[in-house]
């Protein structure tokens, strides 16, 4: 049996079954088993390996073709491995538009999208999730309706609105909305915010907690998978976003990487080398800091049992 | 509460740190612009952004603002296809640039919905001269010009001369009709089993059905004034093209035809270039490209076969016009630009420096005979030139916008085998009437 | 105490209100108002720039009476949407199941999963068309191997909208992302006392997993059928710009409308189709939500 994290909480004291008061922490459970066990974990890596290939197959190709000359990606049938390796693609890809200047942008909107996601949708789920009041189906109804109506169709009001704020040719438009919610995230962390158990927060108000607190102190640390998820979906998002920058930039010192990668791709040709090559690049920090946000899930908290 | 009230402090006094910076400054004069010295200036789009394209056009844009001291001109890069959508929004908002490239095929219809300005009262008599006619032509609504072509393409058949040469013909002897496209492509053919070490031609890589349609018809479907009274969709000729189209395909087999395709489609490792197809129709501009990945490649151009001897060469093209949003600030100024852009000075320029088709045709028969070009370059320049001549375009009629929408998927049927010719064709004449009465 | 407790409900009310009021804001503030407008101008002529006019139903008439583009495009989004959701949403708990496990490179395994979900855009749907090239893709390629003769995919129109489906399969590394952090939460103590119980692990997954991560599997379900009808992008790069070929099965509803707007500049029309849609997606939306307390297991809520 695993150890037993002794140290007690709002939940300790509410939880129902034995099962549920046995805080986990390292080893795992299924350590202890011996063979059978390794037997699955082998099982598994064999089923993740192969998973990866086919995963990774796609992404080889774009590889290759970033160090790849020009006339080799136009020759017929394609080459699986590039003939000389032209690492130097990644230098000219990056001077065929000023990316560092772009870089510099897409951080700026990005981190501003991502603290405004994180935060506004965390408060309002919160809200949706936990505490009662009157209107609430009817605002989360609306909520959910702002995602079905296609964005096709706002577009062009919504410019002309913004245009009237006089915030074209700013990053305005393109951060301000997320310090409102979005639909997406508003349901999403509501779901994470529905398994807290409704004792804890009325453990907490008890003994004088405000909403505010309760959402401070216990909603956003035992909710941190989840916002770990919306942080890197809000990233990812604005990172990649391409709409938005290009109706509302007019200015190319503003512009972000997925307008600079768009010089790559012209009306009858494209630079394909430079184009993957850029691709990549411009996705390293997008891996980069997935794989180090990760921790945040393996060390993520029971929501359903509380605990640590 | 406390704790929340220090990242709250660090993100308003970043957020106000960052306002000074240039994406956080909100700015409304975009009115009547001037800069600091004084001259008006001229917001100039458009989508050349490649590093082939945009030097050339910078130069131009420094040109015009060097050759005066009134207008500055201000080139702003916006991605392709999307620029339209941006310069919609633009126009919806009251607030586009001066000068924006745009397709020529729906100038028309860009007129009549009051998004492009009528740019009749602006232009010198026999202004319009200066360009191909059936290009002038295209950017006409209701007798008034709504922007002024700048280039433009066209058809033509590009053929290895080595392969030629191979199986006994005369390599300076590329077919003139589609008999002799026929009997030639099968005498290139190197058959391997059911693949091909070489295939001759097929004729829908490079281009569509409509162009072979347009090619034996000699006009496209609305006519020659592109009048919608007429809807020649369905007619005993281009039930017999798609039949020959379809021919193509049976003889060589659905297989090798898609793979071929979608290398094509993918715009990567064209075959044309290694040698593994002998002959395709492509753009002028195809040139450059083989002048960089298939240098040693032996080729000659030829205008696209006639359908029966004495039919007429006829090819198809589309191509862009220099076009001023409804709402600009200066027209004035924008015209002055684009008179520039349009001139033949600048053309010629274009012309060479991307080896590109414009449409002021003294400068696209200066650039024919351009020094700056190689032998090679002049050849395939003049074909262009040439071709030209016999380049029809197929702008969309304001009662039927995107009527090919209503045509393709009929043809693609016929294509896949579940219809014939001439039911195919007859949905397709019924669906355009409709469209057309529906927009009357 | 009848009295207290009012208050104390009137106090949860207002704190209601506070916590949602950056929603209320940003709605009135920066949706609302492009929401109306499109719904008005739904009933007119609009073409942008110059024209709007009232013609009032003429639009929703004329696409449900004589638009057999409009019933194309609604028949393969439905075609689309019935078929990837109920894929995706089992691909994503089989993989994050997988994911969930203490497997040797975990860390990298879950990146390397999770990378299709970052890529996006053009450069994307150009390599899976290339990879789906019937003659030498890879896709074939791989079929070919274990003795499957690869079908034509984006020249078929029987084999098009799978080929898209299969393209969206292979990036549901996103949602992965959110079971993985569902998953993530479920306490161990259950599967220790499952364990104790001797329950297999196929039980330990049936009955403790999969109904703890219900929430979030309501949710993908709700949100990946609302953005599957608005499939867009991947149709538009993957089948001849916009064209929606071959033989249409790639015109989808979000497609036409575009090309509606944007192309055609109808754009009333192009509002009138938004707003059939809305009706469309709320109603399947209700209808999951009404079902939702039937399957879907919220911890921690108050029986």
């Amino acid at each position: 049996m695993a150890k037993t994290d002794d140290r007690t909480d709002y939940l300790t004291g509410t939880d129902k079954t034995e099962a549920q008061s046995v805080l986990n922490t390292k080893p795992r459970y299924w350590e202890h088993r011996g063979n059978r066990n390794n037997m699955w974990r082998l099982f598994n890596f064999v089923l993740l390996a192969a998973g990866s290939l086919l995963i990774l197959s796609p992404l080889w190709w774009m590889f290759a073709t970033s160090l790849k000359t020009m006339a080799e990606v136009m020759s017929y049938p394609p080459s699986f491995f590039p003939e000389s390796w032209e690492w130097a693609n990644y230098i000219r890809a990056w001077q065929a538009a000023p990316f560092t200047t772009y870089t510099i942008n897409t951080i700026t909107i990005t981190t501003f999208v991502v603290i405004g996601s994180v935060l506004a949708n965390s408060f309002i789920a919160y809200g949706f999730a936990k505490i009662p009041f009157r209107g609430k189906g009817i605002w989360f109804a609306i909520v959910l309706s702002t995602m079905m109506i296609p964005g096709f169709v706002t577009l062009i009001p919504q410019y002309v609105l913004f245009a009237n704020l006089g915030w074209v040719n700013t990053y305005y438009p393109l951060i301000v909305p997320h310090f409102f919610g979005s639909a997406f995230y508003i349901f999403l962390l509501r779901q994470f915010y529905m398994t807290i158990p409704t004792e804890l927060i009325e453990a907490a108000k008890i003994e004088g907690a405000s909403h505010f607190y309760i959402w401070w102190k216990i909603g956003l640390p035992l909710t941190k998978p989840a916002l770990a998820t919306v942080a890197i979906f809000s990233f990812n998002g604005a990172w990649n976003d391409f709409l938005g920058p290009l109706l509302y930039l007019n200015d190319e010192n503003l512009y972000t990487l997925q307008l600079g990668l768009a010089v790559f791709k012209g009306q009858l040709s494209t630079q394909w080398n430079y184009l993957m090559a850029g691709s990549l690049l411009v996705l390293l920090p997008v891996i980069l800091l997935f794989f180090f946000f990760q921790k945040y899930f393996i060390q993520g908290i029971n929501l359903s049992s509380g605990g640590k | 509460m406390k704790k929340l009230r220090m990242p709250l402090l660090i993100l308003t006094s970043t957020t106000l740190a960052l306002s000074a910076c240039a994406g956080f400054q909100t700015n409304n004069s975009s009115e009547g612009e001037t800069n600091d010295d004084g001259k008006t200036v001229v917001d100039f789009w458009s989508f050349w952004g490649s590093e082939l394209r945009r030097p050339v056009i910078d130069k131009i844009v420094a040109d015009f603002n060097a050759s005066q001291d009134e207008i500055e001109v201000k080139h702003t890069y916006s991605p392709w296809g999307d620029i339209w959508t941006k310069e919609l929004a633009a126009i919806a908002a009251g607030n586009p640039p001066d000068v924006v490239i745009n397709d020529i095929n729906a100038t028309a219809i860009r007129g009549q919905e009051n998004q492009a300005m009528n740019l009749s009262e602006f232009m010198d008599d026999g202004f319009a001269d200066k360009f191909y006619p059936e290009l002038w032509n295209a950017t006409l609504y209701e007798g008034d010009s709504y922007g002024i072509p700048f280039n433009t393409d066209t058809r033509v058949l590009f053929y290895n001369k080595d392969a030629f040469e191979e199986v006994g013909l005369d390599p300076e002897d590329p077919p003139a009709t589609w008999e002799e496209l026929e009997e030639y492509a099968a005498m290139l053919d190197v058959k391997n089993g059911d693949d091909y070490d070489r295939l001759g031609f097929y004729p829908l890589w490079g281009v569509g059905y409509d162009v072979w349609l347009l090619n034996a018809n000699g006009e496209n479907y609305f006519g020659e004034d592109n009048n919608v009274d007429n809807v020649n969709i369905n007619t005993g000729t281009n039930v017999e093209v798609l039949n020959w189209l379809k021919s193509w395909r049976d003889r060589i087999g659905e297989n090798v035809v898609n793979s071929y395709q979608a290398q094509i489609d993918s715009q990567q490792g064209n075959p044309f270039f290694s040698g593994d197809l002998a002959m395709l129709v492509q753009q002028p501009t195809f040139y450059t490209q083989i002048s960089e990945y298939a240098e040693d490649l032996n080729f000659g151009v030829a205008p696209l076969p006639e359908y029966e001897p004495g039919n007429g060469h006829t090819s198809w093209g589309g191509g862009f016009v220099a076009e001023i949003p409804e709402g600009s600030s200066d027209p004035e100024a924008a015209w002055a630009f684009i008179e520039y852009l349009t001139g033949a000075e600048a053309q010629e320029y274009w012309a060479v420096e991307n080896f590109d088709n414009v449409a002021n045709i003294e400068a696209a028969e200066a650039a024919a005979e351009s020094d700056e070009l190689s032998e090679e370059g002049q050849m395939v320049y003049q074909m262009a030139v040439e071709s030209m001549e016999n380049t029809l375009l197929t702008p969309a009629p304001v009662e039927a916008p995107g009527f090919y929408n209503y045509i393709n998927p009929h043809v693609d049927e016929f294509f896949l085998g579940s219809m014939t010719a001439e039911e195919a064709l007859a949905q397709a004449q019924a669906d355009v009437e409709d469209l057309i009465q529906k927009n009357q | 105490m009848e009295k207290k407790r009012l208050t104390i409900r009137r106090k949860e009310s207002i704190y209601g209100y506070i916590f949602i009021m950056p929603f209320i804001v940003g709605f009135f503030a920066f949706t609302a108002g492009p929401l109306l407008f499109s719904l008005a101008g739904s009933f007119t002529d609009y073409n942008i720039t110059s024209r709007m006019d009232f013609v009032g139903v003429e639009n929703y008439q004329s696409l449900i009476v004589d638009d057999g583009l409009f019933r194309t495009s609604l028949w393969n989004t439905i075609y689309y949407v019935a078929f990837s959701v109920p894929l995706t949403t089992l691909g994503a708990i089989f993989i994050s199941a997988l994911l969930n496990q203490d497997v040797p490179g975990i860390r990298v395994f879950r990146t390397l999963y999770y990378l299709p979900a970052v890529l996006s855009g053009v450069g994307v749907y150009l390599l899976w068309m290339q990879l789906l090239e019937p003659g030498t893709g890879m896709v074939n390629l791989l079929l070919g191997w274990v003795g499957i003769d690869g079908p034509n995919w984006l020249y078929d129109p029987d084999w098009t909208k799978p080929s898209l489906i299969l393209m969206k399969l292979w990036s549901v590394g996103g949602s992965m992302l959110l079971y993985l952090a569902s998953m993530q939460g479920v306490s161990k103590s259950l599967y220790e006392a499952a364990e104790i119980d001797g329950a297999s692990r196929w039980r330990q997954f049936v009955h403790i997993t999969i109904p703890m991560i219900t929430p979030v599997i309501f949710f993908d379900v709700v949100t990946s059928l609302i953005g599957g009808f608005q499939i867009f992008q991947e149709a538009y790069i993957m089948s001849g710009n916009g064209e929606g070929g071959p033989a249409n099965s790639l015109l989808f509803y979000n497609l036409y409308m575009w090309n509606q707007a944007f192309e055609n500049f109808d754009m009333g029309y192009a509002m009138a189709m938004s707003w059939i849609l809305f009706v469309i997606v709320f109603v399947l939306t209700l209808i999951n939500l009404k079902l939702a307390p039937r399957w879907v297991h919220y911890e921690g809520e108050e029986k």
